[in-house]
């Protein structure tokens, strides 16, 4: 054990420890910027330098490895003196002004620059902000980049590269003109991004956001001839009251339903019913396509990210996906069949607005195979901004219930939150269409967690035993991959492109208190914590459902019920 | 009188055929240990400008277990000022050839890097040909004079980048990666180039190690003061009669004899503005501050470094808002922008000087510069940054009276 002081504070850590975790351990709280846990270190930003045994060089403590006898020095004058200049800079770098400030600001709420300012207790500007005069990266569907805000830290670049595995941001330029920018500055649009958004998660200010659609939704509410119909996703429930000041993880699905019922929606849905559905047909898939041998493993398709990276990387393993749409586009297929029709609603006047944890789903809405059957996607945190907009603080309503229609879920479709959730689902749901008897047991504990890669085999009958995977965030999707090329044996793979599944959405809220892995625990345990207290806790008990069935689509799989649910995918490759 | 001590100069020296190559000789029949018991003897410190022993380097970098390790000649001469490689490189490369081959043996590396500054054209074409040249005559390759040691040089142009000197950044450019420093430790003697450990000499301490194993540790011990050893190129440059490189015994002579003789004086008028003594990143010395011995020690009692031996003179007609601007215009194009303080502190400087064209400062104005230099010095990630403002700064404290309001009180 190594053993120093800092702040006159004696520390013991074990070697290989930075200053910047010692003085976490004894909670002495070092501002940082370009640090970010789980990503590398970059030693850009020089906000945490600290005083080492009196040097006059100071060190940064994100990147100094304690060692024995160190005496630290966190907020010595001299360094909060040299703090307190550096946060002019950086200030000045970030081009506050008229056009560029922090009121408008996508994170006026979240800002990481404004958390410094606080802990650093910063009481001076000298500086005028130079203007860069970059533009706006409008290419994609699901991200905006304004990098008149950037003040490259380079987290975007790392979080894309090592937890992602992509890489599609990279610096240009020199010097002051540093820039973060795509290959050949070709936009986000247009290069190798997923749309996954954990660069929006990533960035401390407000240099990337999602493309809003909230003007549109607003339009759409006053406009007295639309019927305006929302779908809300598992994960929006555990996360949506933290923007009203609420903990990560509680649960406010009753009160996201009375929130949107007084924005004026005129029918609220749950995107978990449509999650039962795609166990129903993924499910039925799953078995046929186990049965028959046929392109196995089966890999899930509900993560719009984890499909745009599969068609740009592995797109030889596209006839391996599941046909079945996501939960959120079998929603917008049946609102404008099913629903339109059973409610004799024009389908002229019908919008179907979607509340995501998560930005890819912008993009899928808009992939010419889904026909525009959702109009507008809103993220958890454009949901949480109409909703204070509207004068309402989520955590003060009593819970109201879903519209009946689609609006009934078991707690199979909760977990779909959640990584391992889907396929949790799915078994429990398999081993019922394979044997017709309900599993004893239906947690199935080896596929939860935040283990980046899971495996679980499950013994159906004398003759199966189901081999299966789990992989989120996108390194690890990658490394599930390889796996399955050299040759290990599974029938079905679930895989997220965000870490944690859903939860950890790019579209999600962020906290600028938590680190992600307490925030992801949090929401996790708030999804399991709906599952296990539902009555109906697998997919193919939902009675909604089984109405569908009865009434509209005939059986899982069925012709009807392949034309509305079923999809084909793009083999990309690189560009 | 001050004269020049011939150590490192000479007759020009590029004929691969005729040079026996005695350092390299010697050396192979000395093996590792005493190579580098001579070098720390000789108490060399490193050329480049940081000053670093050269014999503690190469027994840090003997000490590494690795498959293999690599060893690198730092010619990207880049400091302001600063024409004393080049010499070396366009008259002497076949010193500088030796000195790398010999710290390559004992070390035991067996790929060796001449990174030269891609402006350097002539240079460049000369040290080609002499790689050439050594293939050929079998100097460079397998067993080379029957020793049993494998070496070769590969040649690498540097596209023009200042902080490409650090060595770190150095290293990242050779990897084909953005130049731009990386975090010690793990220094470049760990995880160097690709990862494998790897020593990083400027051209004229490779030259000096080639003279040292030649002459003997003794011989270059010999001169100089007890903490700056032997002998260093200048280059002295500015506003003076003659601007050459010189080689000066350290301690022979003051700052002001080597203007006033080697160079010949200032040019139109008797004495300078200011001097500044080792390249851009040193501080400014004045008229009255150059009876200063030419040691590492006595330019630091000065108030300045000897840095890379680059001596600049500044002639009284000089405008210092001019010079402040030149100065500060070179930092921010030069920075490498990753570390916060130094992008951004160096725009600010340059944004707030030229602002000011003709005008004094305000002391407010010149309290925000000194803290900016001062979050730069303290916090910058990189030599280069760290002493980025080391003139400017100088400027501002040594010319008051020029630069700056005077506060009127009234009482």
């Amino acid at each position: 054990m190594i053993k120093l002081t800092i702040d006159n504070t004696p520390v013991e850590v074990e070697k290989g420890t930075t200053l910047l975790e010692a003085a976490r351990q004894v909670h002495i709280n070092i501002p940082t910027l370009c640090y970010e846990e789980n990503l590398s270190i970059y030693g850009g930003c020089r906000l945490c330098v600290v005083e080492v045994n009196e040097r006059r060089q100071l060190m940064p403590a994100c990147a100094t490895e304690a060692e024995d006898g160190m005496e630290v020095k966190t907020h010595s004058p001299r360094v909060r003196e040299v703090r307190q200049t550096l946060f002019e800079l950086i200030i000045a770098s970030h081009d506050i002004s008229c056009e560029l400030n922090c009121l408008t600001c996508t994170r006026q709420a979240s800002c990481e620059l404004r958390n410094v300012a606080e802990d650093i207790g910063i009481n001076r500007m000298r500086l005028n902000p130079i203007y860069r005069g970059l533009d706006k990266d409008l290419s994609s569907y699901s991200v905006v980049r304004e990098p008149n805000k950037c003040i490259t830290c380079d987290r975007c670049i790392r979080k894309c590269e090592e937890v992602q595995g992509i890489g599609i941001f990279a610096n240009s330029d020199r010097g002051p003109e540093t820039t973060v920018t795509t290959f050949q500055d070709k936009g986000m649009g247009n290069v190798e991004c997923t749309n996954c958004g954990q660069c929006i998660i990533s960035c401390p200010t407000g240099a990337l956001h999602e493309v809003y659609h909230m003007d549109s939704v607003w339009d759409a509410l006053y406009n007295e001839e639309k019927h305006v119909i929302v779908q809300t996703a598992p994960a929006v429930r555990v996360a949506i009251a933290e923007p009203f000041g609420a903990e990560p993880g509680t649960v406010a699905t009753g009160q996201l339903v009375a929130a949107l019922r007084r924005l004026g929606f005129d029918g609220i849905f749950d995107t978990n019913f449509t999650a039962d559905l795609t166990i129903m047909e993924e499910g039925t898939e799953v078995v046929e396509r186990v049965s028959n041998n046929e392109h196995l493993p089966v890999l899930t398709s509900c993560s719009p990210g984890w499909i745009k990276f599969i068609e740009h990387f592995y797109p030889e393993h596209l006839k391996n996906l599941s046909t079945a749409k996501s939960p959120q586009q079998m929603f917008g297929a049946l609102a404008k069949t099913y629903y339109a029709e059973t409610m004799g609603v024009d389908l002229e006047d019908l919008v179907v607005v979607s509340i995501m944890p998560c930005t890819a789903k912008k993009f899928e809405s808009k992939r010419p195979e889904m026909a525009d059957d959702v109009d507008y996607v809103l993220t958890t945190r454009e949901a949480a901004m109409m909703i204070k907009a509207a004068g309402i603080n989520i955590c003060d309503l009593e819970p109201e219930e879903y519209d009946n229609l689609m609006g009934v879920s078991t707690g199979a479709a909760d977990i779909f939150g959640t990584s391992g959730g889907v396929m949790e689902a799915a078994l429990r749901s398999a081993y019922y269409l394979i044997t017709g008897e309900e599993l004893e047991e239906i947690d199935i504990k080896p596929v939860r967690g935040l283990e980046g890669l899971k495996k679980a085999e499950v013994p159906i009958n004398e003759d199966l035993t189901l081999k299966v995977g789990v992989a989120h965030g996108l390194s690890n999707a990658k490394k599930m991959m390889e796996m399955i090329a050299d040759g290990e044996e599974f029938h079905f793979v679930e895989f997220m492109a965000c870490p944690g599944g859903c939860i950890g959405g790019g579209g999600q809220p962020i906290s600028a208190e938590l680190t992600s892995t307490e925030t992801l625990q949090r929401r996790m345990d708030g999804i399991y914590s709906i599952d296990s207290s539902k009555k109906l806790r697998q997919s193919h008990e939902n009675p909604m459902v089984q109405k569908l069935y009865e009434e509209y689509l005939g059986k899982p799989g069925s012709h009807k019920a392949h034309k509305l649910l079923h999809t084909e995918y793009t083999p990309r490759g690189l560009s | 009188m001050v004269k020049e001590r011939k150590f490192l100069k000479g007759p020009r020296l590029r004929d691969v055929s005729t040079y026996e190559f005695p350092g390299l000789k010697k050396a192979l029949s000395l093996g590792p240990d005493r190579i580098i018991q001579q070098i720390s003897d000789a108490r060399l410190l490193g050329r480049g400008g940081a000053g670093f022993p050269t014999g503690t380097k190469w027994d840090l970098a003997l000490q590494q277990q690795g498959e293999r390790k690599y060893m690198i000649c730092n010619a990207d001469e880049g400091e302001p000022g600063t024409f004393k490689d080049r010499y070396l490189l366009e008259e002497r490369p076949l010193k500088v050839l030796e000195g790398l081959m010999i710290g390559a043996y004992a070390v035991g590396a067996t790929q060796g890097y001449i990174y030269i500054r891609g402006e350097y054209s002539e240079p460049i074409k000369i040290v080609r040909e002499i790689l050439e040249d050594a293939r050929e005559e079998g100097i460079l390759g397998e067993d080379i004079f029957g020793s049993g040691f494998d070496f070769d040089i590969k040649l690498v142009r540097g596209a023009g980048a200042y902080v490409c000197g650090d060595e770190t950044s150095l290293i990242n450019s050779i990897e084909g990666k953005r130049g731009i420093s990386r975090i010690k430790p793990p220094y470049p003697i760990q995880e160097g180039l690709y990862g494998h450990p790897t020593v990083v000499n400027n051209v004229e301490s490779l030259a000096c190690a080639a003279e040292i194993i030649k002459q003997g540790a003794g011989e270059f011990a010999a001169l100089g003061t007890d903490n700056s050893r032997g002998t260093k190129l200048i280059s002295l440059s500015g506003d003076i009669n003659i601007s050459e490189v010189f080689e000066i015994e350290f301690g022979s002579c003051t700052l002001s004899e080597i203007i006033e003789n080697l160079g010949g004086g200032v040019r139109r008028g008797r004495d300078p503005k200011f001097v500044i003594p080792g390249g851009l990143s040193t501080a400014a010395l004045l008229p009255e501050e150059l009876d200063c011995t030419y040691t590492y020690e006595g330019i630091e009692s000065a108030g300045s470094s000897l840095g890379s031996g680059a001596i600049i003179v500044v002639g009284e007609s000089r405008d210092l808002v001019d010079i402040l601007l030149k100065v500060s215009r070179f930092y921010m194009d030069e920075t490498c922008g990753t570390c916060f303080p130094c992008r951004e502190g160096n725009k600010q400087i340059n944004y707030m000087l030229s602002q000011h064209r003709n005008k004094k400062f305000s002391g407010q104005e010149v309290e925000l510069i000194e803290d900016i230099g001062e979050v730069i010095a303290a916090a910058a990630r990189c030599g280069l940054g760290q002493t980025s403002l080391s003139l400017i700064n100088s400027i501002f404290n040594k010319f008051p009276e020029e630069l700056i309001e005077e506060v009127i009180h009234v009482d």
